[in-house]
């Protein structure tokens, strides 16, 4: 990583907004906070290489300006709780301790306990936060089993530091939140995730887990030309159609079916987890958990339950 | 300008050759009725070599000519090449001879910034990566590079082409060479079959066998990559051939079977035209043929 090029930009314009979620499919209302541009990561699949066009990262580290803004927006919200993350963009914790932009954002969020931080992440390091974490950030690692870590994830960390750091968090009082996500079909996928999920049972507390995203492997079509090029084998094994949001994704059938079985594996785990999927129709939620989840307030509904839940009055 | 005897010159030389296919069928026509119009460029060396004018002493010597026109140029190697592809640019070169004349420079070592703008005169993006595929497509045999000219391929077609080993191109091109097909259904075709060479590790051409034509091609290429979705339009197509619809009233599902619901067009000029389309509709639905397709799209 000593070779990345840095740019420190300018604050302006909305650097805290919605995430952009896609046409007819379901979003959780997530707000994004572009605090880094530009992922030092570089996995094979990531969406990054089509939205953007440098490879330079850039900082945007003027907190106070950030701040507003998400006071700014918490204010302004009065149905939901809010969530808001850093991981869109870039990777949470790649960068972080070198440049130390979370710790006055955990800060702030801890102070303000009106709303929640998620710092979503595939590198395994969170020592240097331990002293300032508290329950209204969300330590969250994107989980994979370590065949598709190894292939296609290169640069991250392996999948039981991941595991290992989450730990780390439950026990220093934080909830976690994991992410499968891009859930890749290759041939023997369906036994790499059951180990996967015995793995996360075994090693986590799965009632400090606050949530756990399912999102199936879906992409840019321009990416698909990307992948041919490089001959991503694991990504191209399944059967993909061009969703109603112009995007690239599995076959309903197929994602009906691989939902279906993961959400089956890990409600066996914990009955009570919360499952949710980033990015799907209606039908697919309807099929898959048997909820009706018809639009993004419905699933935002079920996000502030499940809040309240683990925070009772404290949020 | 002289007029140069052909045993003069070194007609097996193609240093400077960039033009394919050299044989012309039409210029040796016209050098037959009238001779050569145009006098050749020839670099001063003993024998003589050509810097232009492949074509026209292919046929010329072709034709028994003895003598041809020409004008003997002192030039280094590289100013030689570069003055066969400048006088080349005009008539549009295809891609393969685009190919050979940036190996042709790439050999001779010259710049890349040299390399590169010759690119953009060719209307190539000045890339390595579009330098690396030309290169390799000029280091080719006949039957693709024939393939190429033939169906004027993209630049897409052509990279995927040359994903292919030896063999398998070989066989794709025996496969393709009868078909009458446009570039966009060659670069739909190629892509599925480098999606089988990427998910199987080879490409297995049983199976695809004397195709009747290009979509033919495509559809049985579908079935392999696309088993679910191919099976779910089989499905669809037996449903809706049930219902024997007539020609008024359609009913649309998403191709991809991702919208949730269907769309249920009647062109009607009555009132009697409605009332039919509904009784028909009602009895569809009676049947079972409507909660049928609605199972299709529901995944």
């Amino acid at each position: 990583m000593n070779s990345l090029r840095v740019e420190h930009a300018v604050s302006e314009g909305n650097i805290v907004r919605d995430c952009p979620g896609t046409k007819d499919h379901i979003c959780c209302g997530y707000k994004t906070i572009d605090l880094i541009e530009g992922c030092p990561l570089s996995c094979s699949y990531c969406i990054l290489k089509a939205y953007l066009n440098t490879p330079a990262i850039t900082i945007h580290d003027n907190i106070p300006y950030i701040t507003s803004q998400i006071d700014e927006m918490t204010g302004r919200e009065v149905r939901h709780i809010l969530r808001f993350g850093t991981g869109e963009l870039s990777d949470s914790l790649a960068l972080d301790r070198r440049y130390k932009l979370n710790r006055p954002l955990v800060e702030f969020f801890g102070e303000r306990k009106n709303a929640l931080l998620e710092l979503k992440s595939k590198w395994a390091s969170i020592d240097h936060l331990i002293p300032c974490l508290n329950p209204y950030t969300i330590i969250s690692f994107s989980v994979a089993p370590q065949r598709i870590i190894d292939e296609e994830e290169k640069r991250t960390s392996p999948l039981y530091k991941r595991l290992k750091a989450a730990k780390k968090a439950q026990d220093a009082g934080c909830f976690v939140g994991l992410h499968f996500d891009p859930i890749i079909i290759y041939p023997g996928f369906e036994k790499d995730y059951r180990y996967l999920i015995e793995d996360i049972s075994r090693l986590l507390d799965m009632d400090r887990i606050i949530w756990l995203s399912l999102g199936l492997l879906r992409f840019p079509p321009k990416l698909l030309g990307h992948y041919i090029e490089h001959n991503r084998r694991n990504l191209l094994y399944g059967e993909f159609i061009r969703g109603e949001d112009g995007k690239m994704r599995y076959i309903k059938q197929q994602r009906v079916k691989v939902y279906t079985m993961l959400y089956r594996m890990l409600k066996k785990k914990s009955k009570g987890l919360f499952i949710y999927f980033c990015m799907e129709r209606e039908d697919v939620w309807r099929k898959v958990t048997g909820m009706t989840v018809k639009d993004d307030d419905d699933l935002m509904t079920l996000f502030d339950e499940r809040i309240k839940n683990l925070y009772g009055g404290n949020i | 300008m002289k007029t140069i005897p052909l045993n003069n010159i070194d007609t097996d030389d193609r240093r400077f050759c960039i033009s394919y296919p050299l044989e012309d069928k039409t210029l040796a026509e016209s050098i037959g009725e009238i001779g050569i119009v145009q006098p050749l460029i020839l670099l001063d060396a003993s024998p003589l070599i050509v810097i232009t004018g492949f074509k026209r002493i292919m046929s010329a010597k072709k034709l028994g000519l003895a003598n041809i026109p020409a004008i003997i140029k002192k030039a280094r190697a590289d100013e030689a090449l570069l003055l066969s592809i400048h006088d080349n640019l005009g008539r549009g070169l295809n891609a393969v001879e685009k190919a050979h004349a940036l190996e042709k420079m790439v050999s001779a070592d010259f710049p890349r910034q040299k390399i590169f703008g010759i690119m953009e005169l060719l209307s190539l993006k000045p890339h390595e990566k579009v330098l690396g595929n030309f290169v390799a497509l000029a280091n080719e045999g006949r039957p693709l590079k024939d393939f190429i000219v033939r169906h004027g391929a993209s630049m897409k077609n052509i990279e995927y082409l040359l994903k292919f080993d030896a063999r398998e191109r070989k066989g794709i091109i025996s496969l393709l060479s009868p078909l009458h097909i446009t570039d966009s259904l060659l670069r739909e075709i190629l892509e599925m079959l480098i999606l089988i060479r990427i998910r199987k590790g080879a490409v297995d051409l049983r199976g695809l066998r004397a195709p009747r034509d290009g979509r033919d091609l495509k559809a049985r290429l579908k079935k392999k990559n696309y088993p679910l979705l191919s099976s779910m339009e089989k499905r669809l197509s037996a449903v809706k051939q049930r219902c024997a619809l007539p020609p008024h009233i359609d009913i649309k599902i998403d191709p991809f079977f991702e919208k949730e619901y269907i769309d249920i067009l009647l062109k009607i000029k009555s009132e009697d035209d409605l009332r039919a389309a509904m009784e028909k509709l009602n009895a569809i639905l009676e049947d079972g043929y409507i909660r049928s397709i609605l199972e299709l799209t529901q995944g």
